[in-house]
């Protein structure tokens, strides 16, 4: 049985190394950013989404079933070696979480916020940070696109000032707030910033409602050094970022109604060596110091059954072409040069 | 003169021992990279393989190149290919751009074949192996000219081709056309999978190049009968 058209909420252990596949309307909505290019690559040719049904995700999904949202939030952290699925699982949770109503605030790769920026703007809400207006923005619009039915119901519970002459007002609907935040680039990150309290206070309010998930790929980038350089060629501490400093205040625990997904990512981390995966190494002291407690959720490479699996999968869409790859030796070569890692069995079923 | 000198070599080995040599003495043996070879029983083997075997058991055996492999996955035509793009020995690069090729082909054919009404399903050919072989036949010139000098000018020649010479022949056109004829910000390997698709439905240019060498070879021919080979 190769494939369950459940949908993550029912799927359970007899499901494990089955494929299910995201329907075409989820996937614009659900995922603007947030999954490997490869994949979305793959997407592209098969015309259709599937992932597999893993352990991890699984777990994920039974501690976010049984959690209770009254206490503070916990915190998960997916670790794993180079390729092993962890951004997958993500996206799993993720929609997992989505189709049960969830908010999400899904940062598809923290790294890509302490390096490559173009533009740099002193803060104007507080003197020694540093704002990023493209990132914030683009964020901002993926934001907008992933949870356009809360926009209107979530109303601000403070005045925000951005200039002389512009204020958002209390009981303003959030999506007002955002719409201002893509159009305003200058004062994006401010918006972010803003957006983030906002969610964070009202979360596990009993009057409103919902639950908040927070999704942060490459988690480790928030902690650690930068590339960026200030004007005097001095470097910029993470600190000093208006955005990771407001994205460590949501990863704190000091709030309740939701929870705290986060994946570890050596691949756009910067400068931590390649063959580290575990969350001590790639955190640092101080990441560590601040994730603590979490629940660590192990991302282990395929067994023989989820081997099996996508050999199948790929089997089935026709993607191993190569005739020798459908035999016995071509199966057993593969298995030798991928050593069951995901990510390399699928560069090496590309070319085959 | 080697093969003949063969049989009256004495026993020998080096007192130095090198490897990565294109040349040795006649002494040493080919290496055998197939799997299959070894896996026959003892039992099975004739009395000419249990020879061979003793015989590889005494005598020094030339190392392996790179290229060869024991994987079902080996295709030597495809290596001629990878070698003939390879510029200063940068084999890596090469073959990243051949696997980028392949990987390229294969996904525009599996999307088109996706989204293609099933009685269409079965002309689409996916395999970018099968592709890759089927565009170089096409590309292959049949007939070739030399250059001979006859009273002392000299004439376009149409001349048969060995093998080797059309399979060289094809490869050379289809590099250089890649190389040569690509918009600066197009990558080698999306231009070389747009003209090996085309080469398979029989367009592009590489298989206009032939059909120009085809024609050239007609309207010489006659000046055949100045070939005396």
């Amino acid at each position: 049985m190769l494939y369950t058209c459940l949908l993550p909420a029912c799927q359970s252990e007899q499901h494990l190394g089955q494929y299910y596949t995201v329907p075409p309307s989820h996937f614009h909505t659900v995922f603007p950013h947030g999954l490997p290019p490869r994949y979305q690559q793959q997407v592209k040719t098969f015309n259709e989404g599937c992932v597999m049904v893993r352990q991890p995700a699984l777990e994920l999904i039974s501690h976010l079933k049984r959690a209770d949202y009254s206490k503070p939030t916990l915190r998960y952290l997916l670790y794993g070696v180079k390729g092993s699925g962890k951004t997958m699982s993500l996206c799993h949770t993720v929609h997992y979480c989505s189709t049960q109503g969830w908010l999400v605030l899904h940062i598809p790769d923290a790294h890509l916020w302490v390096k490559n920026c173009k533009e740099l703007l002193p803060s104007s809400y507080h003197a020694s940070r540093f704002d990023q207006p493209i990132q914030a923005s683009n964020w901002l619009r993926n934001f907008r696109t992933t949870n356009e039915h809360f926009l209107s119901k979530i109303k601000l519970r403070q005045r925000y000032v951005w200039t002389k002459r512009e204020s958002t007002e209390e009981g303003r609907p959030l999506g007002e707030l955002v719409d201002m935040g893509v159009s305003r680039v200058k004062s994006s990150s401010d918006v972010v910033g803003a957006v983030l309290k906002e969610l964070r206070l009202q979360a596990g309010g009993t009057e409103g409602g919902f639950r908040l998930a927070v999704a942060v790929d490459g988690v480790n980038g928030l902690w650690g050094r930068t590339t960026l350089k200030k004007e005097d060629k001095s470097p910029v501490a993470p600190e000093e970022l208006t955005l990771v400093h407001n994205l460590r205040k949501m990863i704190n625990n000091d709030w309740c109604g939701g929870a705290v997904i986060a994946t570890l990512s050596q691949t756009g981390s910067l400068y931590a060596p390649s063959s580290a995966y575990l969350p001590q190494e790639l955190l640092g002291e101080e990441g560590f110091d601040s994730m603590d407690p979490f629940v660590p959720v192990p991302v282990s490479l395929y067994s023989e059954k989820e081997f099996e699996s996508c050999y199948l999968y790929y089997l089935d869409r026709h993607w191993l072409q190569h005739p020798h790859s459908q035999t016995e030796e071509g199966k057993k070569e593969l298995i030798f040069l991928s050593n069951r890692n995901p990510s390399v069995l699928e560069r090496l079923c590309a070319f085959l | 003169m080697a093969a003949s000198l063969t049989g009256l070599l004495k026993p020998w080995t080096p007192r130095v021992l090198l490897v990565r040599w294109s040349r040795y003495n006649p002494y040493y043996l080919e290496p055998e990279p197939r799997k299959e070879v070894y896996h026959i029983p003892e039992t099975e083997l004739t009395p000419e393989q249990k020879e061979e075997r003793e015989l590889k058991s005494v005598r020094p055996i030339k190392a392996a190149t790179n290229s060869v492999t024991s994987s079902v996955f080996n295709d030597p035509v495809l290596s001629k290919f990878v070698n003939m793009m390879m510029k200063d020995g940068d084999k890596i690069i090469a073959k990243g751009i051949i696997t980028q090729t392949l990987e390229n082909m294969k996904r525009k054919q599996v999307e088109k074949y996706h989204k293609a009404p099933e009685g269409k399903k079965a002309e689409i050919e996916c395999n970018p192996y099968a592709i890759f072989h089927q565009a170089l036949e096409n590309c292959k010139p049949v007939i070739g000219l030399a250059s001979i000098q006859k009273g002392g000018k000299f004439y376009q020649v149409p001349i048969p081709l060995t093998d080797n010479r059309r399979r060289f022949l094809a490869m050379k056109w289809m590099i250089t056309e890649c190389r040569d004829n690509k918009h600066r910000r197009t990558l080698m390997y999306e231009k070389l999978s747009q003209e090996l698709l085309a080469a398979f439905s029989k367009e592009g240019n590489v298989v206009k190049r032939k059909h120009e060498l085809h024609k050239m070879a007609e309207s010489n021919r006659a000046y055949a009968h100045y070939r005396w080979w």
